[in-house]
């Protein structure tokens, strides 16, 4: 399974959405999550993925697409180094 | 008071009261186990203060809310260094609203990590204390026993956390464990900032007989004296550090005085 789709499944199952409905252009607000289910999403891709993501990078995130880069990148940088 | 070659694991001690903990402690001489969860930045800088004090430090990141990764920094804990001294159960979180909003969600998160936490850090901690003794300190706030605008949840959790204390007391006495915890009205630190309005803070600084507000040291002196042989016949107290505020809540401003 791809690292987008992982990231989907994880999001979906916290903030209870049909995955099929979220694209790299839905928001954290589109599925009506609160700040708690955002923190639970990024801990839960964080232990994934074996990744940290501080919290002022997430706060930068304007939707998944943002999201799914970034742990992407981290991903990409941890098997590089 | 001297803590030389105590070891301490202070949970959530990248920022704060669990911060200012730790650089006391280290201060006394204990080497200091960092934990943290979201910000590795400040708990490294944490680790940085705690060595220029001439003292070790080691940085564990860990969701003390989850209880595989709490017991994975033990079992490291265990491995690396096969005892512990003292335990201060800082860290802390909390969703910030009216007891009609809180659901089941944010009643767990918010329970799990400030009063579950500490009944499985207190286990794991007191086994590596076997035979030693030890120390265990608690951090809970006014909002175990007051009722504070939008902290119902973390209110509840500290409860816990202050009842848990007295139970462990008891029951690790006879094992040369205190324990006991520390509660704090508003504390100046980040995580006031996220809790409450500026408004109230500047009330809060108003309403505080001491004449200011708490600051996290102002914690760590008496989480310090808790520690150390001074304290030892003080147990499963929660000790209030808040100025003043809980006792005197019709202190008028000075000015506003006939």
């Amino acid at each position: 399974m791809s690292v987008e789709e992982q990231v989907k499944e994880i999001v979906a199952k916290i903030v209870h959405v049909d995955k099929n409905l979220m694209t790299r252009e839905s928001t954290f607000k589109d599925m009506k999550a609160d700040s708690l289910d955002m923190v639970q999403a990024l801990v839960a891709v964080e232990d994934r993925f074996d990744i940290e993501i501080p919290d002022e990078e997430a706060q930068k995130f304007q939707n998944f697409g943002d999201f799914i880069s970034y742990v992407e990148s981290r991903i990409a940088e941890k098997e590089k180094a | 008071m001297s803590l030389k070659g105590k070891l301490a694991l202070v949970t959530g001690s990248g920022r704060g009261i669990g911060r200012a903990t730790a650089l006391k402690l280290a201060s006394q001489g204990a080497d200091v186990i960092v934990n943290f969860f979201r910000r590795r930045d400040a708990a490294e800088q944490t680790a940085k203060d705690i060595e220029a004090l001439g003292v070790k430090a080691e940085v564990i990141r860990a969701n003390v809310g989850d209880p595989a990764k709490l017991n994975e920094m033990f079992d490291m804990i265990s491995d690396h260094f096969g005892y512990l001294d003292i335990l201060i159960n800082n860290a802390a979180s909390g969703v910030g609203r009216s007891v009609m909003d809180v659901d089941v969600k944010a009643w767990d998160w918010t329970m799990n990590i400030n009063a579950r936490a500490f009944l499985l850090c207190a286990q794991r901690a007191a086994r590596l204390m076997g035979g030693r003794g030890g120390k265990i300190v608690g951090i809970s706030s006014l909002g175990s026993s007051f009722v504070l605008p939008t902290y119902a949840v973390v209110g509840v959790s500290k409860a816990a956390l202050e009842a848990l204390t007295r139970y462990l007391a008891i029951e690790l006495a006879h094992e040369g464990i205190c324990v006991n915890s520390v509660a704090a009205s508003a504390v100046e630190t980040e995580a006031l900032k996220f809790y409450i309005k500026q408004g109230m803070i500047s009330d809060t600084r108003q309403a505080t007989p001491a004449g200011r507000m708490v600051i996290p040291e102002d914690v760590a002196k008496v989480v310090a004296f808790l520690c150390s042989e001074e304290a030892l016949m003080i147990r499963g107290q929660t000790i209030i550090v808040d100025g003043g505020t809980s006792i005197a809540p019709f202190v008028i401003p000075e000015g506003d005085q006939q």
